[in-house]
């Protein structure tokens, strides 16, 4: 056992702690806005900044243009950038598709996608959901036919996150019936502005724009942009989930602590009945008692990502780790609004707003992540069934 | 970082888990918790044999010199196993209290002994207050004089040889349990672990049953209320994955409706809270043996796993109520003796309101 990182490790921390010093988020324009996950909002110039430092090719093969370095590097980076709140939404989604890419991508997604994901100029949605097709994937209907050396889409997606900005749509498709229902399912990396996409804002409860929906009337996408193996795509889904799950929430550690540390000096210098509302024990216990939350998350990360690195077998370590950040991610926010009282629902830029009106988007945003990327439902009998062995309803 | 214990912790580890199952099973476990004594000597020169109780010892001293986190994962194998007994109460706290705080003299006179498992210690601690805070302490008195005062909670003191006793700002006295006037009263808990109010009666006491000379009792206190803390966390933590383990196996093979409960997604679903609740609980668990171990400052980590543990197994042994239903609530049922045993652990060497105060402070409350 070790629960320190190496030397090397902690000299890059540093480096990373000097850039984001160097490089405040206030002063990167903002294409798309801070879902609240701890990625911060999505802003291609942020993203320009850390490719050229060489920091999202940085694990990747040399062949391609990588600097070998150790995965841990990544888990760094992610959490001193969550907790300066620095602007790196669309990180881990790039991330993942270039892993893919790397793994079984086609010559052409090699050569024309992957130096402008190390550049940090291509930023990708995921076409996965559709409105009849949400915990229940395979139910989805957006086909996709072969035509010469082309395939034809058609369909409709939803719930595609920062769509109408990100560069690339992941779209996933049927292209062909098959007895067995998981069979027949393929992946699309799909440039956007491609003819016949007409990518539709949805307006969120936060009142901003964050989801997309997507119609792809006959869009006409070249054979060798298919990401993966033809009519296998719903395995190599299922086989990047774990990572996705890992990689999609790995930041929330860090950027729910720096909401604590927020919450504390609130505490701390808010005057309530004559003393410092962080003199109030129940204020008190419940600060400290989010922290040891937080901490606990933290090992289950820590541990996910020592069976990632070690090509273990992940059953539910993700998914329990999933479950656990985005609900603490809920009951922090409520916490922020109970020690705000009467300012907590005031919005960002309202008159009196306090902790800049975060705690009030954060507590609204918190409402989608036990939702999006698997629902806390999903997962538990994830969890139970794939962890557990306990057994699986045959309906499912 | 790395989760995966050494190569010869996995084989403490197992070794543990075999013996224990053979020699712990939860029939002799629940015998001794109803027992008055609960005492069971062979099974204790077993573990001596083995070398358990000198662990934590120096090869010279006579023990293995094993670190504190190889003595955390033992011990949460004997929490898996409800063993009951003054292991923690002797090789952990008062083992640490003499390696820390004790003389050459006395720690070459005890600590051979207890290594041996010919000896017991116990720390006499807690006083009126309740507090496992050594700033609450406020037994005294001049020495040569006549010491009286009573503590409470002073765990297998009739099985004890010798005691340690915490005075205010946490000087300690080292006394044999059978000195004149020193005397001990049964407490009924309800996990059937064995706790004494010790009374002190004009017992005589000179300079030389200080522990150690002057000034170092405190800091040894506070090591070993460290110590104490975290393998009452592993007992949790150990306990905590059986009772996982047997919900697990229940759901898997009770059959309700036609089909095993575990199929029953309410079912499920409290399952995957329970997996939850225990690997968080043993991550923070090892994380702060670990630092504990590497001789890092660790009163925030430590704090930080007492506390969450406490309130997340207990969660996890409420929860198994449900699955087990009915049969849970048996006395021959070995759940509830588990239970019991976290509740006391949770409560033990501060419970969570202490430790979350230290959590309080670490994170810049003022």
């Amino acid at each position: 056992m070790e629960f320190a990182f190496t030397a090397e490790e902690q000299a890059f921390r540093e480096d990373v702690r000097r850039f984001v010093a160097e490089h405040p988020g206030e002063r990167f324009s903002l294409d798309g806005m801070d879902a609240g996950y701890g990625s911060g909002a999505h802003s291609r110039a942020f993203m320009g900044a850390l490719g050229a430092r060489g920091w999202i090719a940085m694990t990747w093969p040399r062949a391609f243009g990588g600097a070998e370095r150790p995965m841990f590097f990544k888990l760094i980076l992610l959490e001193e950038l969550a907790a300066a709140g620095a602007p790196f939404g669309p990180l881990a989604g790039a991330w993942q598709t270039a892993d893919a890419i790397i793994e079984y991508g086609t010559e052409r997604l090699r050569r024309e996608v992957l130096p402008a994901v190390a550049h940090g100029k291509a930023t990708f949605w995921q076409g996965y959901s559709e409105p009849g097709a949400g915990s229940d994937l395979l139910s989805l209907t957006t086909e996709a036919k072969r035509d010469g050396e082309s395939w034809i889409i058609r369909g409709h997606k939803i719930w595609s996150s920062h769509a109408g900005i990100a560069t690339h749509g992941l779209v996933f498709t049927r292209t062909s019936r098959e007895t067995r229902r998981s069979r027949g399912f393929s992946m699309f990396v799909v440039p956007n502005g491609a003819p016949g996409i007409d990518v539709r804002p949805i307006r969120s409860l936060t009142g901003e724009i964050y989801h997309y929906e997507v119609f792809l009337d006959d869009v006409r996408v070249p054979a060798d942009l298919m990401l993966g193996p033809e009519g296998e795509g719903f395995q190599a889904l299922l086989n990047g989930l774990d990572s996705d799950r890992f990689w999609g929430r790995y930041y929330k550690a860090p950027a729910l602590e720096r909401v604590l540390r927020q919450l504390v000096e609130y505490a701390n210098t808010t005057m309530a009945g004559g003393a410092p509302l962080g003199r109030d024990p129940v204020v008190r216990r419940r600060l400290a008692g989010m922290a040891a939350d937080i901490a606990a998350l933290r090992t289950l990360f820590y541990r996910a990502a020592c069976l990632l690195r070690d090509g273990a077998t992940i059953t539910y370590e993700t998914a329990v780790a999933k479950v656990m950040a985005d609900e603490l991610g809920q009951k922090l926010a409520q916490l922020g609004m109970d020690l705000l009282g009467p300012w907590g629902p005031l919005r960002e830029g309202s008159r009196h707003a306090r902790l800049g009106g975060r705690i009030s988007h954060d507590y609204l945003t918190s409402l989608g992540h036990t939702i999006a990327g698997g629902t806390a439902e999903v997962l538990r009998t994830t969890i139970a069934v794939r962890g557990l062995g306990l057994p699986a309803d045959r309906r499912l | 970082m790395d989760f995966t214990p050494s190569s010869s912790q996995q084989l403490l580890v197992a070794i543990a888990r075999d013996f224990l199952r053979a020699q712990c099973p939860p029939e002799l476990a629940q015998r001794l918790a109803l027992d008055a004594r609960g005492f069971d000597e062979g099974l204790w020169r077993r573990m001596a044999e083995l070398g358990w109780p000198g662990l934590l010892v120096p090869g010279e001293l006579g023990g293995s010199g094993g670190s504190l986190l190889d003595m955390i994962l033992l011990v949460e194998e004997m929490g898996r196993a409800g063993l009951p007994g003054p292991f923690v109460g002797s090789a952990v706290v008062a083992t640490s209290l003499l390696l820390g705080a004790g003389g050459a003299e006395q720690q070459k006179r005890l600590l051979p002994a207890l290594a041996a498992g010919e000896r017991i210690a116990t720390l006499a601690l807690v006083e009126e207050t309740g507090s496992f805070d050594s700033r609450a302490l406020t037994l005294h008195c001049e020495v040569p004089a006549r010491l009286t005062g009573s503590k409470l909670f002073v765990k297998d003191a009739h099985v004890a040889t010798d005691l340690i006793v915490a005075m205010r700002g946490g000087d300690l006295l080292l006394l044999p349990a059978d000195r004149p006037g020193i005397s001990r009263l049964s407490l009924d808990t309800l996990s059937g672990e064995k706790s004494f109010e010790v009374a002190f009666e004009g017992v005589e006491v000179d300079a030389a049953d200080w522990l150690g000379p002057a000034g170092r009792g405190p800091a040894a206190l506070e090591a070993a209320l460290t110590a104490g803390a975290l393998a009452r966390t592993a007992e949790m933590v150990g306990a905590a994955q059986r009772v996982l383990d047997m919900a697990v196996e229940h759901a898997r093979t009770r059959v309700q409706g036609g089909r095993p409960i575990g199929g029953y997604q309410a079912i499920q679903h409290a399952c995957a809270d329970l997996v939850r609740d225990v690997d968080t609980s043993r991550g923070l668990l090892h994380v702060a043996a670990w630092k504990a171990s590497e001789g890092m400052p660790v009163g925030p980590d430590v704090a930080t796993a007492k506390a969450y543990a406490g309130e997340a197994c207990l969660t996890v042994a409420r929860r198994s109520h449900q699955i087990f239903g009915a049969i849970g609530y048996c006395e021959e049922h070995p759940l509830h003796l588990l239970h019991k045993r976290m509740q006391a652990a949770s409560l033990d060497f501060g419970d969570a309101g202490l430790h979350l105060e230290t959590v309080a402070q670490a994170i810049g409350l003022r």
